[in-house]
């Protein structure tokens, strides 16, 4: 698999280290319920299709990056830096 | 029986001393690969905030003439190289150290500057086989389409970090400027020596004088 970081271009899965999904968004720690922080820490969705995922090109640029893949087929949809992301969810 | 005791000294120690050796080896009669170690560099990193690296362009551009590149190349000017290492991440190399540290002094206060002068090792690469040689390790297209002079890449070979940029051509053809750390520079010449010995390689180390060891 190929992963082309928006920094660096087309580079192999090998030199990226994979993290998880990327949208679950850490709740206010002491204001979360119980429920709130289980679902946050533990739970996720394991979808057969596209998944947003965090990606991190230890062996390029350094970024952390939001790959949106195909978990049947493995096709990448797109690849964005993760601080876009971020700066969207504080917004 | 008592041991003969070790005369404790610290000596200056080019990173290359005790990896590699002059001479040709390999296939004999052929040389696709020319290697020639690169001594005394000034290197240093210089990272700044993504968006915040205005200042640092200005005075980069004063002082020695140097665009930072906003995409993977590598710029010169002069004595003094500029090389993308990331958003926001350059590595600033002068081919000597003489009056490197007040280079970086001329730095100070707008970029995170740190002085890896003794941390990199650096080979130049070149000769007919180069790009086959790199090809062994790199998971990169070095063809001259996609990686033309001035291109500059961080990528991992044989596992290694390395900072690889493709400098001006010599006469006999492209120019591979490879950085490794410098603790690792025993494991990456394991693999390049390797993997360079089908097409034969001619090593090459220019001696520093004790001046440049700084």
């Amino acid at each position: 698999m190929r992963i082309t970081c928006p920094h660096c271009g087309a580079r192999d899965a090998q030199e990226f280290t994979y993290l998880g999904a990327a949208d679950p968004q850490r709740p206010d720690g002491m204001a979360a319920t119980e429920a709130a922080m289980v679902d946050y820490v533990y739970l996720r969705d394991n979808p057969a299709g596209p998944h947003r995922e965090l990606w991190y090109h230890g062996a390029g640029c350094h970024a952390w990056l939001v790959v949106t893949r195909d978990t049947r087929t493995h096709a990448i949809a797109s690849v964005e830096p993760a601080k876009a992301r971020k700066a969207g969810a504080a917004a | 029986m008592a041991e003969t005791a070790t005369p404790s000294r610290w000596l200056p120690r080019r990173p290359w001393e005790g990896v590699l050796a002059d001479g040709h080896f390999g296939k004999a009669d052929e040389t696709g690969v020319t290697v020639q170690t690169r001594e005394a560099l000034g290197i240093a990193t210089l990272i700044t905030g993504e968006d915040s690296h205005a200042a640092l362009d200005a005075a980069m551009y004063e002082h020695f003439r140097l665009s930072l590149p906003r995409t993977p190349m590598a710029v010169r000017s002069g004595s003094r190289q500029a090389v993308w290492s990331g958003p926001g991440q350059w590595l600033l190399v002068a081919d000597s150290r003489e009056g490197f540290r007040g280079d970086l002094a001329k730095l100070a206060g707008l970029a995170a500057v740190s002085d890896q002068s003794d941390g990199r090792a650096v080979l130049s690469l070149s000769g007919p086989r180069v790009r086959d040689l790199l090809a062994k390790g790199a998971m990169l297209d070095l063809h001259p389409a996609a990686f033309p002079v001035g291109t500059a890449a961080s990528t991992s070979i044989a596992y290694l970090g390395v900072t690889l940029w493709r400098s001006a051509d010599s006469p006999e053809g492209p120019v591979f400027e490879i950085m490794v750390a410098r603790s690792m520079a025993g494991s990456f010449w394991s693999w390049l020596s390797a993997s360079a010995a089908e097409f034969g390689y001619a090593v090459t180390s220019r001696r520093a004088s004790s001046a440049d060891r700084g």
